[in-house]
């Protein structure tokens, strides 16, 4: 599926681009930025700018339509270890942790969630040495907590339910 | 204030525990991250920035900076150990260093890696104090239209970082200058793409944007690939570099320093194309030019002196004209910002102690790299046991607590975990991120400048080549462009 992908990379990313570029001077420009009304001069205006950048972007998107379509040396792009779906599905599970970590730091605080955080993604990653990932999932949250609590001076977060000194 | 007063203005500064231990620990926690391959120099710094923000401004600058010349040096180690540059620039040291450790003699190879850097280093630091200061005093003399000219000149720096396509460089550039429009506008103070949210108006932090595009990525590539960094230390073998190795390399060691320290200067050229142009111009001299490639002690030395040439270099545009020279300069830029301080010509007279002090921290650095490299030569078995299944976790806990810590703003922790997604969508297109990052610096101050410049002119657009500076850097943006078409034009020929 990649290398199809890739084997017209820039054509695709061209066509992104230009779709994007499109959507940012005629939709996004006029709504998301307010540009008051009495601005005798165009360039001083708000909305200059973005339409310049929506402008380079239309090239940009053009050119890599038009230029030579390179094909993958993938040396750069990391091979999956295994293949099918199975490498997608764990970007998927991480993206789940991320996101339950967003969802947990107001409430359970900084510090148990950072360690939930790095025992599920130490477990995930598949670690080899895992009461080394149980005490480091526990001593890093410590240590960073009480660097930037008590050195740096940071309100980090404590939660709704045990809090630390 | 005289020379002289500056420089006892700079001692006073700097002439304290704190500054020369800050300094020592940002040298380790440099060699160490640029050991471990796939951590880099870049993410060290990266990651060590949210430690600076309790510390004095001196001291948290030269702890990055500690950060960045140990991370080159570092890069090394694994690139002749085990075949994987710890940094893109010593992509280079592979080459001689890594036959050299094929054959039992790493520890050779990792020794004249040390001198040749600890060299280079000596001459990279003394170019900046040289130049550095006659650079700023000529850059007072700037306004909007030459800032103009100078930034749109540095945006250049996008074609040396792009990689190998500069269609796609300048398509992360734009998607850079884009997000760094999201904010309140800097002229009339109307919203732009802030969508009603006041977390959006201040623009998006550049911590966040920054730790998520380079530090995260790596962490989703783990679970993309978790077991692809699994890889071997080897021995370092018996035999080590002798002084007379050393004075045979001298020559190629100075003029792969040089090298660096006029690539560096330039913004975006960085470390890579250095090394690689001292270690070809060292074999085309050699009178051992046929035993390049197959473990050739004069390579690594060239290599070596090529990158870190560079390290002091890249910070003559940074402190002189507020530009930065590569990517890790452009996070240094984020650390002095953080701090009060705006790099640039004003600074040689307004914090004219820090500058001195930074140039003292930097010649003292040498030594300290010395002492610390030859520790981490032996030890690096040791640090390349971490496991990474264990130290990315790390990585992910260390980079919440510290966007946090910034504006100390659960919302940018949310910033940086979308922009390692688009950090890491960026790699698998194969769209770098430093022309995104630097775009991202560089945008404002472009907009700033070109908006100042018109209300100044009253919208008149000669204002932008009204007087010889501007002609000078409109020459250099036409020239770096045009070498740009030919080395395209080269590459689609070969």
């Amino acid at each position: 599926m990649l290398k199809v992908l890739f084997k017209g990379l820039n054509r695709w990313l061209g066509v992104f681009t230009l779709i994007f570029s499109a959507f940012f001077a005629f939709y996004a420009i006029p709504n998301w930025v307010y540009s008051p009304s009495n601005i005798r001069n165009i360039v001083l205006s708000p909305t200059f700018w973005p339409y310049v950048l929506a402008g380079i972007l239309a090239f940009s998107g053009v050119a890599l339509i038009i230029t030579k379509q390179t094909p993958s040396t993938d040396q750069d792009t990391p091979a999956p270890a295994i293949g099918g779906m199975r490498p997608y599905m764990r970007l998927v599970i991480l993206a789940i942790i991320m996101g339950s970590t967003m969802y947990l730091l107001p409430r359970l605080g900084m510090v148990w969630t950072t360690m939930l955080t790095f025992v599920a993604t130490a477990f995930f990653f598949g670690t080899r040495y895992p009461k080394a990932a149980v005490v480091s999932a526990i001593l890093v949250p410590l240590i960073l907590y009480a660097f930037f609590a008590h050195v740096a001076g940071v309100a980090i977060p404590q939660g709704n339910f045990v809090r630390l000194p | 204030m005289s020379f002289y007063d500056s420089i006892l203005a700079g001692i006073s500064l700097v002439g304290n525990v704190d500054a020369f231990l800050s300094l020592f620990i940002g040298i380790v926690v440099g060699v160490i991250g640029g050991a471990i391959p796939g951590l880099s120099a870049t993410m060290a710094v990266a990651l060590t920035l949210p430690f600076t923000f309790p510390m004095q401004p001196i001291n948290g600058i030269l702890l990055l900076l500690g950060v960045y010349k140990g991370g080159i040096f570092g890069g090394s180690i694994p690139a002749i150990l085990i075949k994987t540059p710890g940094t893109p620039a010593s992509s280079a040291t592979i080459l001689d260093g890594y036959p050299l450790a094929e054959k039992g003699q790493a520890g050779k190879a990792l020794g004249m890696a040390l001198w040749a850097s600890c060299t280079a280093d000596v001459v990279s630091n003394l170019s900046l104090i040289l130049f550095a200061g006659w650079l700023a005093s000529f850059a007072l003399n700037f306004g909007p239209p030459e800032f103009f000219a100078l930034i749109f000149f540095s945006l250049t720096i996008i074609a040396g970082v792009s990689g190998d396509s500069l269609l796609r460089g300048t398509l992360s550039a734009v998607a850079g200058l884009i997000l760094a429009t999201v904010g309140l506008d800097l002229v009339y103070g109307t919203n732009r793409f802030t969508f009603g949210d006041s977390n959006l108006m201040g623009g998006l932090n550049f911590i966040a944007v920054l730790i998520g595009l380079f530090a995260i990525p790596e962490v989703i590539a783990m679970a993309w690939d978790p077991t692809g960094h699994l890889g071997k230390a080897r021995s370092l073998g018996k035999s080590w570099v002798t002084f007379r190795e050393y004075k045979d390399s001298f020559f190629s060691i100075i003029r792969g320093s040089i090298i660096g320290v006029i690539l560096g200067s330039i913004p975006g050229i960085g470390a890579a194309p250095s090394a690689f142009l001292s270690y070809s111009e060292a074999r085309r001299t050699s009178k051992n030019k046929e035993n390049f490639g197959k473990g050739e002690i004069e390579g690594v030395a060239a290599a070596e002196a090529g990158n870190n040439g560079v390290a002091g270099a890249t910070l003559i545009p940074l402190l002189a004209l507020g530009v930065p020279g590569d990517v890790i300069t452009a996070i240094i830029i984020g650390a002095f910002m953080i701090h009060g301080l705006q790099p640039g010509p004003m600074m040689f007279v307004l914090n004219v102690d820090i500058i001195y002090g930074l140039f003292i921290g930097l010649i003292v650095s040498s030594v300290m790299l010395f002492a610390v490299g030859s520790v981490a030569i032996r030890a690096f078995r040791y640090v390349a046991d971490v496991p990474k299944r264990i130290l990315m976790p790390a990585v992910l806990v260390l980079c919440i607590y510290g966007v946090f810590a910034v504006n100390n703003n659960m919302f940018d922790v949310g910033v940086m975990f979308a922009m390692g997604w688009l950090g890491y969508l960026m790699v698998r297109t194969r769209i770098p991120a430093a022309p995104f990052l630097i775009a991202f610096i560089l945008g404002p101050l472009l907009e700033d400048n070109f908006r100042q410049s018109m209300l100044m002119s009253g919208g008149d657009v000669s204002v932008f080549v009204r007087g010889p500076i501007t002609w000078a850097f409109w020459t250099f943006s036409i020239i770096a462009l045009f070498a740009i078409y030919k080395s395209i034009r080269n590459a689609k020929t070969a």
